[in-house]
C-alpha cells in the first residue's frame, strides 16, 4: 500500500518534471515542506499560544503571532532561493564502475539571490553553495555509480533550507545525458593466450590452437559451416568456431579469450588490457561480439575502446522513458549476461 | 534524563565541534539578553554557573579547552542540580520553576554539538523568551525579548548558510524585511484573534517579596515603602483630576493591635480563586468614572478612592468599602470604578455590628497614652471633641514629621507621644487610634495610598510606592466612619503637595534611589522626559499588555458588523488564509513576472507570452527574427509588425550605441500593442472560419 503510494508519487513527480539537461525551477516544480525542526516549532508555537491564553498575557500572543508570520515569510524566502534557478547539465563525467562520476552543472540564478543550494543524490551530496542574483556558478556533483553502461541518475535532488532550516524546498533534475561507466579494470589472470611474439600475421597462427576453438562474430567470407546454429537459434548472433586460433595475436584483445569467464569479468580484463596498452601506446584492436575495432593507437583510440566495453549489449536509454531508471538498466544487463555466459 | 539521551544521538564527540562558530556566537548573545530580564529573580551562583557553562562551550569551539567527557558532563550536572535543589529547599514557586529553566539551558551548553543541539537550543530559548514576558511587560522589557529573539533568528540563518558574505548585515536586513511584510497580519491577527478565556486557572505568584503595601503594620514599615519610587498604579479619570487633599487611595484596614504591630483583624473571607480580567471596563470613562490600572502587587487589594463603587466586574465589593479580585493580581490589572455622591454611599451610618471590635487594644502597655485619653474624654463633650482635641495637640504641638524617626522599642505609642515627638504616618496613625481606642471610640487604621502626580499633559495620576500612607478612621454617631489623618495635622504639605515637599527641609526624599528621575524634582527637562516616557509605557500597558477579552470586545463592537467570539475565529481564519493567498499571488507573479528589471528583456518576454497566447509557441534557443517569420506564417497580419519588432531588438542588442534607448522603446512598445491587436482579429476571424486545433490552449 505505502510502497504503491510510493511509486504513484514517483510517477507523478516524473510527469511534472520531465527529463531535460536544462531546469528552470518555479513554483510549478518547487515542492516546499517543513523539516523535522520546522514541525517542532509549529508544536512549539502551539505551546506559547496556549501559554498566552492562560496567563491572558497579550505579548506572547503577539510574539507567538510574529513567530508564526516569520514562518511563512520564510516559507516564500525559501521558495524564492530555488524560484527562477536555472540549472543546466554541462558535462557528464566518464569513469570506471566503482568509481565516483562527476556531473557538472552550471547554475544561473533569477532575480534572487539562490543562497544555500546543494545537491544531491542517492545519499551523496554536494554542500551548499550560493549563486547571487543573475550570476553564475558551476556546481559538480560526484555520483558512485557500481554498474558499466550508461548511467543517468533517475533524479538529482536540488535543495534549499536557507534561512531559518525550519522549511525545505526542493526540486529535481532529471537530466537526459547519460555518463558512460566503463567496465572495473581487472587484471587478466594470465598473459591471454600470446603464442608468439611476433608481429608476423602468418606465424602468429598456431596448429596448438586446435584444441579450443574460440568463438568469434560472423564477418564476411566465413564459410558458413562454420556459424554456431545452436547459439544463432539461441541468442540471434552469428558467431563462428575459430579453430585457427588466430586471437593469439597480441595486436588483438579478443572478448573470446577467456573461456569460461562471466561476461563482466572479461569486460573487465579487456579494461586492464586495453589500459595497459594504451600506456604503453602499442597498437591493439578490439574484437567484441557484433564489432571489431582495428588496430590503432593514441587517447581516442583507448576512449573508443573503453566506450564499447562499457556499452557492450547495453542499450541507451530512451529520453521518454516514464519508468525509474535504474530497473530498466539493470534487466537488459543481466538478460544479456545469461545468454551470453550460457 | 533528556540531557543524556540527546548526548547519545548527538553522535559526535571529543572536541570536534560540528557547528559555525558564528552561529553559537549569536545563540550565546541571545542566551545572554535573555538573561537580563531574569536578573532579580535568578540567584547568582546560577547566573555564574550559566556564565561558565556557556563560555565553556566557546572555548571549546575555538579548541582551547575541551568539552566535558560523559563522566564529567555526568558529574557537573548533578553537582549543579544537587546545588539548586538546596537552595530551593522544597519552595516551589514560578521563581524557582524559571530558575531551573534557566540552569536546564545553562547545562545544555555543554551538550551542543551537532545542528540538532543547535535547534533543541532556539527552542528552549525562545520559550524563555516567552517565559520572560510573563514576568515583565514593560515596554524596554518587550523589546529586550524581541532583540534577543531577533538575535536567534539571525542565528538559524547563520547555521544554514555559514559561509555566506556578510552575514550580520544581510541576516538582520532579510529578518528586518520578512517583519516588514508581515507585519500588518501580525497586528491583524492580534487585534482580531479571540482573547479566550484561561483554560485552567493559574495564578502566578511569585515567591519574591514585591515591593508595597503588606496586611500587617509595624510603626516603621511605611517609612521603608516611602524610599521606593516604584509605580503603586496610574488611574485615569473621566473629568478633572481630583484635588491633592482628596486623593485618598483606601487600599486595607488594619483593625487588630497586636503589641505593637497592627493587623487585620478578621482573615480576609475565603472566595472561589477565579479568572481575573486584566482589563475591566470598557469604552469611554464617563463623569465620575475612573480606571485604575494597577501593576502587579500579588495580592487581591484593589485601590479605590473614598466613596467610590466599583463599575467593571472584575472587582468585588467587600467589607467596610473596600475592593477585592477574586486572586491575587499577578500581572498589571486595569478597572474601572466611579465616584458615587457621598449620601449614597452612607450605607454604614448604623452602628456597627460589633462596636468591641474596633475598641480593641492590648491589655496593658503605654500607660501614658491610656491617660491622655481618658483627660481628652473627661473634658470633651462628645467623641466629636475628643478628634478635634487630639488633633489640635498635634497641630500646636512640636511633633515632626520625619522619614527617620528614632528607635521606639519600648511602649511606642507613649514615647513618641510624649518624648520623640518625630515620627511618620505609620506611626502617627497607629498612635491616634490607640488613644481614640482608649477613649471608647471606634476607630481603625487605613492603610492605601495618599497622593499621585500627575502625567504627561495631566492625562493620569501617577501613584508612587512613596505615596503609601497610613491614618484613621473614626466611627461617629450619625456619621458613620470619618477620616481623620494626623498627618495632615502635623505635616499639611504631604496631603497637600506631596512627600517630596514634607521632608524637603530634611533631604531625605528617595536619599538611597539615587538613580530615580522622581528625586531629582527641581530639573524640569528629566521631569519631562520621565513623563514622556511614562506615558509610551501607559499606552503600552493600556493597549497592547491590557489588549484582552474587553478590549478586543469594545474595540468591535465599534467596528461595524457587531463580532462576537465565534466571528473573530472566523475572521482569524480568514486573515491567515488571506496571508497565505497572498504570499502565494506574489510569488506566483514574481516569477511570471520573468522577474526582470532590464526593459528590454521584459518587452520581448512581453512579446513571447503574446505569442504563447496567441497559438505560436516560442522554441528555445530561437532568433527574434525567426520567430516574427513564423508569426509571419501562422497569421500574414501580424507579419510585418513582427519583423519590425524582431529588428528592432536585434539593433538593441547588435547595433551601435549612438541609438537613443529609449526611443526605440517606445517604438517597440507601440509595435507590440499593434501586434497584439492584429493577433487577436487575426485569431478572432481564424476562429470563425475554421477550427485550429492550435487555439484550443488559448
Amino acid at each position: 500500500m505505502f510502497q504503491a503510494l510510493r511509486v504513484r508519487w514517483q510517477r507523478w513527480v516524473n510527469r511534472r518534471i520531465p527529463r531535460t539537461d536544462k531546469q528552470v525551477f518555479s513554483q510549478r516544480n518547487i515542492f516546499i515542506l517543513p523539516t523535522g525542526a520546522g514541525v517542532v516549532f509549529g508544536v512549539l508555537l502551539l505551546i506559547m499560544l496556549i501559554t498566552g491564553i492562560n496567563y491572558q498575557n497579550s505579548l506572547i500572543y503577539l510574539l507567538t503571532f510574529l513567530l508564526g508570520a516569520i514562518m511563512v515569510a520564510a516559507m516564500h524566502q525559501t521558495h524564492r532561493n530555488l524560484a527562477g534557478l536555472e540549472l543546466t547539465l554541462v558535462k557528464t563525467g566518464e569513469g570506471f564502475a566503482g568509481d565516483s562520476l562527476p556531473f557538472h552543472f552550471r547554475a544561473v540564478s533569477g532575480k534572487h539571490d539562490a543562497v544555500a543550494i546543494s545537491l544531491c543524490s542517492d545519499g551523496h551530496t554536494l554542500d551548499q553553495q550560493h549563486v547571487p542574483a543573475r550570476q553564475a556558478a558551476d556546481m559538480t556533483i560526484a555520483l558512485a555509480c557500481h554498474q558499466r553502461g550508461y548511467f543517468r541518475p533517475d533524479r538529482i535532488r536540488v535543495e534549499t533550507r536557507f534561512p531559518f532550516g525550519l522549511l525545505k524546498a526542493w526540486s529535481w533534475v532529471r537530466p537526459v545525458s547519460c555518463a558512460i561507466v566503463y567496465p572495473r579494470p581487472v587484471p587478466a589472470p594470465e598473459a591471454p593466450s600470446t603464442v608468439t611474439d611476433g608481429d608476423d600475421q602468418s606465424s602468429a597462427r598456431s596448429v596448438e590452437g586446435n584444441d579450443h576453438a574460440d568463438m568469434r562474430p560472423w564477418r564476411e567470407g566465413d564459410p558458413s559451416q562454420r556459424v554456431l546454429w545452436k547459439r544463432y537459434a539461441r541468442s540471434g548472433q552469428m558467431v563462428i568456431a575459430d579453430w585457427e586460433g588466430e586471437q593469439g595475436s597480441p595486436h588483438w584483445l579478443d572478448f573470446h579469450a577467456f573461456p569460461g569467464v562471466d561476461m563482466d569479468l572479461r569486460l573487465s580484463y579487456l579494461t586492464a588490457q586495453v589500459l595497459e596498452r594504451g600506456r604503453s601506446g602499442a597498437p591493439f584492436g578490439l574484437n567484441l561480439p557484433g564489432q571489431m575495432i582495428e588496430p590503432d593507437t593514441g587517447p581516442a583510440h583507448v576512449a573508443r575502446c573503453l566506450k564499447s566495453l562499457a556499452v557492450l549489449g547495453i542499450e541507451k536509454p530512451r529520453d521518454d522513458s516514464s519508468a525509474p531508471f535504474g530497473t530498466r538498466q539493470t534487466g537488459t544487463t543481466q538478460e544479456f549476461a545469461v545468454g551470453e555466459s550460457g | 534524563m533528556a540531557l543524556s539521551g540527546l548526548a547519545a544521538t548527538s553522535g559526535i564527540h571529543g572536541n570536534a565541534p560540528a557547528l559555525p562558530t558564528r552561529a553559537l556566537l549569536w545563540l550565546i548573545a541571545s542566551f545572554a539578553v535573555l538573561l537580563v530580564p531574569q536578573w532579580d529573580r535568578l540567584p547568582i551562583w546560577l547566573v555564574v554557573t550559566c556564565v561558565v557553562l556557556a563560555g565553556w562551550r566557546y572555548m571549546a569551539q575555538s579548541g582551547r579547552v575541551r568539552l566535558p567527557g560523559k563522566w564529567l558532563k555526568t558529574g557537573i550536572m548533578l553537582v549543579v542540580i544537587t546545588v539548586y535543589v538546596g537552595t530551593v529547599q522544597g519552595r516551589f514557586t514560578v521563581d524557582t520553576a524559571a530558575s531551573f529553566f534557566v540552569l536546564a539551558v545553562g547545562l545544555k551548553w555543554l551538550e551542543t554539538r551537532s545542528r540538532r543541539d543547535f535547534y533543541v537550543l532556539f527552542f528552549i530559548l525562545v520559550y524563555l523568551a516567552t517565559v520572560n514576558f510573563l514576568f515583565h511587560q514593560q515596554i524596554y522589557w518587550a523589546v529586550l525579548n524581541l532583540f534577543a529573539v531577533g538575535l536567534l533568528l539571525v542565528g538559524l540563518q547563520v547555521l544554514n548558510a555559514p559561509d555566506l558574505p556578510d552575514t550580520m548585515a544581510s541576516g538582520w536586513r532579510r529578518l528586518g524585511m520578512m517583519l516588514l511584510k508581515t507585519l500588518p497580519i501580525v497586528i491583524l491577527l492580534f487585534v482580531f484573534f479571540p482573547r479566550m478565556a484561561p483554560l485552567w486557572s493559574v495564578p502566578m505568584v511569585s515567591g519574591q517579596a514585591r515591593t508595597g503595601i503588606s496586611d500587617t503594620m509595624r510603626p516603621g514599615d511605611i517609612s521603608n515603602l516611602a524610599q521606593s519610587s516604584e509605580r503603586a498604579f496610574r488611574a485615569t479619570f473621566g473629568e478633572e483630576l481630583p484635588a491633592y487633599r482628596d486623593r485618598y487611595w483606601r487600599g486595607l484596614i488594619l483593625d487588630y493591635l497586636d503589641g505593637e504591630t497592627w493587623r487585620q483583624g478578621r482573615e480576609e473571607p475565603f472566595r472561589r480563586p477565579g479568572r481575573v480580567a486584566v482589563d475591566g471596563g470598557a469604552g469611554e470613562l464617563e463623569r465620575g468614572q475612573y480606571d485604575v490600572l494597577l501593576e502587579p502587587t500579588d495580592q487581591t487589594w484593589a485601590f479605590a478612592l473614598e466613596n467610590s463603587v466599583a463599575v467593571s466586574d472584575n472587582v468585588l465589593s467587600a467589607d467596610d468599602s473596600l475592593f477585592r479580585f477574586r486572586r491575587p493580581a499577578d500581572s498589571s490589572v486595569r478597572y474601572r470604578m466611579k465616584l458615587a455622591a457621598a449620601e449614597v454611599t452612607r450605607t454604614d451610618t448604623a452602628e456597627p455590628d460589633n462596636v468591641r471590635r474596633y475598641l480593641q487594644l492590648p491589655s496593658e502597655g503605654n500607660p501614658r497614652a491610656r491617660d491622655l485619653a481618658e483627660d481628652l474624654r473627661a473634658t470633651a463633650a462628645s467623641d466629636r471633641e475628643v478628634v478635634n482635641a487630639l488633633m489640635s495637640k498635634f497641630r500646636e504641638q512640636e511633633y515632626f514629621y520625619t522619614l527617620r524617626p528614632p528607635a521606639m522599642p519600648n511602649d511606642g505609642v507613649d514615647t513618641l507621644l510624649f518624648d520623640e515627638k518625630r515620627g511618620f504616618c505609620a506611626h502617627y496613625a497607629g498612635a491616634a487610634t490607640f488613644v481614640f481606642r482608649a477613649a471608647g471610640i471606634p476607630s481603625r487604621v487605613v492603610v492605601g495610598y495618599q497622593g499621585g502626580d500627575p502625567g504627561a499633559d495631566d492625562e493620569y495620576l501617577i501613584v508612587r510606592q512613596y505615596d503609601a500612607h497610613a491614618w484613621v478612621e473614626v466611627w461617629l454617631q450619625g456619621q458613620g466612619w470619618v477620616r481623620v489623618d494626623p498627618t495632615a495635622a502635623i505635616a499639611p504639605d504631604r496631603i497637600e503637595l506631596g512627600l517630596r515637599d514634607a521632608v524637603a527641609d530634611e533631604g531625605s526624599f528617595l536619599e538611597n534611589e539615587w538613580a530615580s528621575p522622581q528625586r531629582y524634582g527641581d530639573i524640569a527637562v528629566l521631569q519631562w522626559a520621565s513623563l514622556q516616557v511614562d506615558r509610551i509605557n501607559y499606552q503600552w500597558q493600556r493597549w497592547v499588555v491590557g489588549y484582552q477579552g474587553q478590549s478586543q470586545m469594545d474595540l468591535m463592537s465599534r467596528l461595524p458588523g457587531g463580532m462576537g467570539l465565534k466571528e473573530l475565529g472566523y475572521a482569524t481564519a480568514g486573515i491567515v488564509g488571506l496571508a497565505l493567498l497572498i504570499a502565494g499571488l506574489v510569488s506566483a507573479w514574481q516569477v511570471r513576472g520573468s522577474g526582470s528589471r532590464d526593459p528590454m528583456v521584459r518587452l520581448i518576454s512581453q512579446w513571447h507570452r503574446l505569442c504563447e497566447r496567441s497559438g505560436i509557441p516560442v522554441r528555445q534557443g530561437e532568433t527574434p527574427v525567426q520567430l516574427a517569420q513564423r508569426i509571419g506564417a501562422a497569421r500574414p497580419a501580424a507579419s510585418n509588425t513582427a519583423r519590425s519588432f524582431a529588428r528592432l531588438v536585434n539593433k538593441h542588442y547588435y547595433g551601435s550605441e549612438s541609438v537613443a534607448q529609449s526611443d526605440s522603446r517606445n517604438a517597440m512598445r507601440r509595435l507590440l500593442s499593434t501586434m497584439r491587436r492584429q493577433l487577436q482579429r487575426d485569431s478572432g476571424q481564424a476562429n470563425t472560419a475554421r477550427k485550429t486545433p492550435a487555439r484550443s490552449e488559448g
